[in-house]
């Protein structure tokens, strides 16, 4: 059996040089057993065009960079094989995210942003002590935590999110996620009326409006349905005992 | 002149892994002001790729029972084949406990003790009820209890989101996506560095009282390696360009016996654990006929070194990714393979589209760890340059000798951090801020410099995917996991025929404008060579075998005349690195019998 | 946090409109339930259906309706404009991602905002002409007879029902009561068969033959 010749529409756009439009551009490549997107984008940087720019760091869909619109769904491409795709892929970067150039996209800024927004950090009054032992924790609560802390900020939640491409404000799944994440920490002390300050409102949990393309994307399969619908509950119950 | 950006701080870390910010806080809490600089958002950096756990000797799980510092430094020592500072390591195990807590206190979701009885190999485990919902731990290669803490299989992604969170809780600055090319320093001190952003090419200078290197390993210098793409070594070449700093043990290099062809993702020690076996292109099984007792569960280095032994006399499966072997796990049956090895088969149908159920998973010994690096003293400070220190995978701080524990580098990142990270807010606390203005465009211009040559050459130039690709293929094949002195000799001038050719390096694409990636590395390239030549200049001139570190023609540990740590240096200039050796710190545990490997004698 | 937003926005705000939207769904879905089930009686025969607008006519319940239903889609309408691409260039953002993605729950919400405008248009003409065209078998049989009405109902029903069953979909998936592909397939069932009664209904009115000489 003869390989398949794989045809590659990738946009370009270099925001340094505007007065190129956006377009898309043509590669040809043959496939190889086993081919991965971090393979063949790689071999077409390699061989056919030096400038093509991408993110690739682990290449084992640990470290949430590349993290593409690959035939319009939103996806790893390192994780993603060639042999389930059909010859013609055409490769978009991740919308809603600030276009570095190419592929590449600026998804650092964001989840920084995010991150101090929704003040992902334990909260707590207790001092470090070095001499004591750590506090107990119920493993299955460990279990439940590290489900939601499985996240790795690839950032195709965002991207597929109509709501978060329109409203730059909104924290996106990923968000409500990473404070599901504290929510269910006992450790971190903030009451329901302190998270309901961070996320009770329309840049958070009242801005999502259902579209569950987040939860048809995540790679990593976090539950984002499950735990939109958590914090939604959670923020419904707070906001109803506010005065 | 060319224009640049200056940036002042109290303290710059260069890299944003587990090291670089573990250390950033510690400066950070002490009052200092605290720039991070990172290729990539800093919970990309390859930290969060560990998925096994950290060392440390809590002694929580009922197979960690009795476990101290005094165990852990036992099999730090024996792991290392006595080439570790041993009051590093002693300092190191005293710390692990804290550390580990002090991750929970931050936010680190460990797993716990469960109550909950269990079978493994035969024998039930019982935990004690004291013990549930403390810290758990599973066993690792190389020690002596179940030791390593861990969450599910994610401890370095936990880790690592757990230190970035206090990061930015600190509000500590990072600047990512911007490369730290070039120390400023007059020969003496070290002032800051010469960045260049990879959003739009400019240049920047950081001016800093005290500098860090934390820029983690290197294992992407070899054309097969478990690490990410990033790790290539820039922060170690950096400091190996001053011509002042040398690099501890570079020729110590951990290889893996399974890492999955083509895309070198790691298949844990489990696979073979449960009971899988390697075969060779005829489908046989090969390990029996050289390790008649152990087979495939002698250690890590044996395990390499029979199967590159086994492809280098024609047995490997050719592919377009070079020879491999293949692993077998298919006669454990669906219902072990699916329960007990559920990652492996995730990892192989991703990546490989392969079902281990029914298929065959390719392997082959891939580049795992770099033990050396920059060599710093126990505090962590830099040798050769004042106000320079080094902490986590991109320092020699010597803890791993010549081979390290899986366990022990998450471990070493977060202790060193905090060992290492007071000594740098300390240090800062007496430091000055002055350097000369002409010190700092003396920099810019040789890194602009560089730049403008590598744009003018343009096509005429030599193209950097050819040199790497010729380097990392020297690297794979002659200073792999068997080493000869007529192979590393060889690799010897060839790196330095690619050294020379690196020096011309050009542009195929663009102009190299903006962020173009292939100036980015084709400006890599130089420095990535240096490197490669200290591992293979280091290797040739060990002549025994110790650890990580085989030489088939000198097959022995040789500790009357090799009890030693090579320190590699560059001068301004040079065209090979300049070798020194120090002696290694042995405060408890004289040398002795490892107890397993071919040192020990039994082969 | 912003001078004008310290100033004016109660924290609770979003929190207050979200339920508004809800409350106001839920009770538009439960008027047209109701309002499907009060055309349908003609399937039980005109007398069926002259009683019950009889009944309304008696009590005055057409201008109470009326005032109600209006005050319940101007809080749908108010509390849903927040959400919805308002600008040109976020409707062109908001097309243009759907067919980028190509995602089913996604196209689904940009066919209820067309839908729900529809709704507005063709509900309020068909208020007006129900209100002063007056409601008997006969007067309705009248506007079905005919065809530019006939194809105006049926247009109607199609939007309305298409709307409530996606807004109901979306109120539980987004509260996470339900798994989602089963709920799909449930509000799907129920859409079609408020389809078919509606039809029918249309259907039985076309050939009809009204009793009584035309009184109701
Ligand atoms: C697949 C795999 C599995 C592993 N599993 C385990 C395990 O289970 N247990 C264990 O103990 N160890 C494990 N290790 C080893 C361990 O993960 C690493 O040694 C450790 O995480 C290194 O941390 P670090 O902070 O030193 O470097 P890294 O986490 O690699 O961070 C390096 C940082 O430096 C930055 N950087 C690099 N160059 C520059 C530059 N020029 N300018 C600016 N910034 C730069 C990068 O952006 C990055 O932020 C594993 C390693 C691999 C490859
Ligand atoms: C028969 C009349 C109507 C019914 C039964 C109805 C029902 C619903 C329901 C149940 C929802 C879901 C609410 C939620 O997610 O909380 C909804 C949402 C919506 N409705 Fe209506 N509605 C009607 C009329 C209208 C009208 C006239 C408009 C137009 C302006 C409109 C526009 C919308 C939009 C755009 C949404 C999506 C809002 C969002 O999820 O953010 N609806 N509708
Ligand atoms: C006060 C409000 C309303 C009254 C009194 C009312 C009354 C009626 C009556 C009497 C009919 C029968 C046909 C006719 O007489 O022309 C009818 C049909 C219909 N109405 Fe209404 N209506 C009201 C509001 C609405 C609204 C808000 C909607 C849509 C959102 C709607 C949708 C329909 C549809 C689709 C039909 C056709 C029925 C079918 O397909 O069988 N109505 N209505
Ligand atoms: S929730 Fe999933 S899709 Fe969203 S950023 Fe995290 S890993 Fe990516
Ligand atoms: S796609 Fe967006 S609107 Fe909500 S359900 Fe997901 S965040
Ligand atoms: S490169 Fe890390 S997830 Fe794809």
């Amino acid at each position: 059996m003869s390989p398949r010749e794989l045809t590659f529409h990738i946009f370009r756009y270099d925001p340094e040089t505007p007065e190129v439009k956006p377009h898309t551009q043509t590669f040809k490549i043959p496939e190889e057993p086993a081919m991965t997107l971090f393979v063949a984008l790689n071999k077409i940087r390699d061989e056919q065009d030096p400038t093509l720019k991408f993110d690739f760091v682990c290449r084992a869909s640990i470290c949430g960079s590349c993290g593409m619109l690959i035939n319009g769904k939103a996806s790893l491409a390192c994780k993603t094989l060639t042999k389930d795709l059909p010859s013609d892929i055409t490769l978009f970067p991740l919308p809603a995210f600030k276009l570095l150039g190419d592929l590449s996209v600026d998804t650092g800024t964001w989840f920084r942003d995010m991150s101090v927004r929704t003040e992902s950090w334990i909260h707590t009054d207790k001092v470090f002590d070095e001499t004591a032992q750590e506090e107990k924790m119920d493993d299955d609560l460990s279990l439940e935590i590290y489900e939601a802390e499985r996240c790795i900020e690839c950032g195709c939640c965002v991207g597929v999110c109509a709501t978060a491409n329109i409203r730059p404000n909104f924290i996106g799944a990923t968000g409500i996620n990473r404070v599901s994440r504290f929510m269910l920490d006992p450790r971190d002390k903030r009451d329901e009326q302190e998270y309901f300050e961070v996320v009770g409102n329309d840049d958070g949990i009242f801005g999502c409006v259902g579209l569950m393309a987040c939860d048809d994307s995540c790679p990593i399969g976090v539950p984002l349905r499950g735990q939109l619908a958590y914090v939604r509950r959670k923020m419904a119950v707070a906001g109803w005992h506010r005065k | 002149m060319n224009s640049y950006d200056i940036t002042t701080t109290d303290v710059l870390v260069v890299g944003a892994g587990l090291a670089g910010e573990r250390a950033a806080v510690a400066a950070a809490e002490a009052g200092h002001n605290v720039i991070i600089l990172s290729l990539i958002p800093p919970r990309r950096s390859h930290s969060s790729a560990a998925q096994g756990g950290m060392q440390a000797s809590l002694g929580n799980a009922a197979m960690g029972k009795g476990d101290n510092p005094d165990v852990h430094m036992y099999d730090t020592v024996k792991g290392s084949d006595w080439g570790c500072e041993q009051d590093v390591a002693r300092m190191f195990v005293e710390t692990a406990p804290i550390a580990v807590r002090e991750m929970a206190h931050w936010g680190v979701p460990w797993s716990r003790v469960r109550n909950e009885k269990r079978m493994y190999e035969g024998t039930e485990i019982v935990e004690d009820p004291e013990k549930v919902g403390l810290i758990n731990a599973r066993n690792f290669g190389g020690t002596a209890k179940w030791r390593t803490c861990y969450t599910s299989d994610g401890a370095g992604h936990t880790l690592l989101y757990a230190m970035d969170s206090i990061v930015i809780k600190l509000g500590i600055t990072v600047h990512d996506r911007m490369e730290a090319i070039e120390l400023i320093h007059d020969g003496e001190r070290c002032y800051g560095v010469v960045a260049r952003s990879l959003r739009d090419g400019e240049l920047h200078v950081y001016i800093a009282k005290t500098t860090v290197i934390a820029t983690g390993g290197f294992g992407r210098l070899y054309a097969a390696s478990t690490n990410a793409i990033i790790n290539d070594g820039g922060g170690v070449a950096m400091a190996l360009n001053s011509g002042v700093v040398p690099l501890g043990n570079m020729e110590a290099i951990q290889f893996h016996p399974t890492g999955m062809v083509p895309s070198w993702i790691l298949i844990t020690e489990g696979a073979r654990g449960e009971g899988g076996h390697l075969l060779d292109k005829d489908g046989y099984r090969f390990m029996p006929d050289y390790e008649p007792k152990y087979k495939e569960l002698a250690s890590r280095d044996v395990v390499s070194r029979r199967i590159m032994q086994h492809i280098r006399a024609g047995h490997g499966v050719e592919s377009p990714y070079g020879p491999h072997v293949w692993l077998d796990i298919r006669h454990l049956g669906e219902h072990r393979i699916n329960t007990y090895l559920r990652e492996i088969s995730t990892i192989a149908r991703t990546f490989a589209g392969i079902d281990p159920v029914k298929e065959l998973i390719p392997v082959r010994p891939t580049q795992h760890y770099t033990m050396g690096g920059i060599r710093t003293n126990k505090d962590g400070k830099v040798y050769g340059l004042d106000n320079l220190f080094s902490l986590g995978e991109s320092a020699c701080w010597d803890l791993h000798g010549f081979n390290r524990l899986g366990g022990n580098s998450l471990a070493e990142t977060v202790v060193a951090g905090r060992i290492v990270g007071k000594k740098i807010a300390e240090y800062t606390n007496d430091a000055t801020l002055e350097v000369k203005s002409n010190l700092i465009q003396e920099h810019v211009n040789k890194v602009s410099a560089r730049m403008d040559a590598i744009r003018a050459r343009g096509k005429n130039g030599e193209n950097w995917v050819d040199i790497r690709k010729e380097m990392q293929m020297t690297l794979e094949l002659d200073v792999g996991i068997f080493r000869t002195g007529e192979h590393l000799q060889h690799a010897v001038s060839k790196l330095s025929d690619l050294y020379e050719r690196a020096q011309n390096v050009g542009l195929m694409g663009g102009g190299g404008q903006g962020a173009d990636p292939e100036l980015v590395n084709a400006m890599r390239l130089p420095g990535m060579l240096k490197l490669a030549l200290t591992i293979a200049r280091g290797a040739l001139e060990r002549k025994e075998s110790r650890g990580s570190h085989f030489r088939e023609d000198y097959p022995k540990r040789d500790d009357e005349n090799w009890l030693k740590r090579t320190l590699a240096y560059w001068p301004e200039g040079a065209k090979l690195p300049e070798l020194k050796y120090e002696s290694i710190t042995i405060t408890e545990i004289p040398p002795g019998d490892r107890g397993y490997g071919e040192s020990s004698g039994k082969k | 946090m912003y001078l004008q937003k310290a100033l004016t926005k109660s924290i609770r705000t979003d929190f207050i409109v979200e339920m508004v939207q809800m409350v106001s769904g839920l009770l538009l879905v439960l008027f047209l339930w109701t309002h499907m089930v009060f055309v349908a009686s003609i399937l039980l025969g005109q007398s069926s259906f002259g009683a019950l607008a009889g009944f309304m006519d008696k009590y005055e319940l057409l201008p109470v309706t009326v005032v109600v239903l209006i005050f319940i889609f101007a809080a749908h309408i108010g509390a849903i404009m927040r959400h919805l691409p308002a600008r040109w260039a976020e409707q062109k953002v908001a097309w243009r991602h759907a067919k980028m993605i190509r995602h089913k729950d996604t196209w689904s919400w940009l066919f209820q905002i067309v839908t729900g405008f529809g709704i507005l248009l063709f509900a309020f003409i068909h208020i007006v002409a129900v209100t002063y065209g007056g409601i008997s078998v006969s007067l309705s049989k009248g506007r079905i007879d005919n065809p530019g009405f006939l194809i105006f109902y049926a247009i109607l029903l199609l939007m309305s029902e298409y709307h409530a069953s996606v807004g109901l979909y979306r109120i539980f998936v987004k509260w996470g009561f339900v798994n989602r592909h089963r709920l799909d397939r449930v509000l799907g069932v129920v859409t079609l068969l408020m389809l078919v009664i509606g039809f029918v209904t249309l259907g039985v009115f076309l050939t009809l033959k009204v009793a009584g000489g035309g009184v109701a």
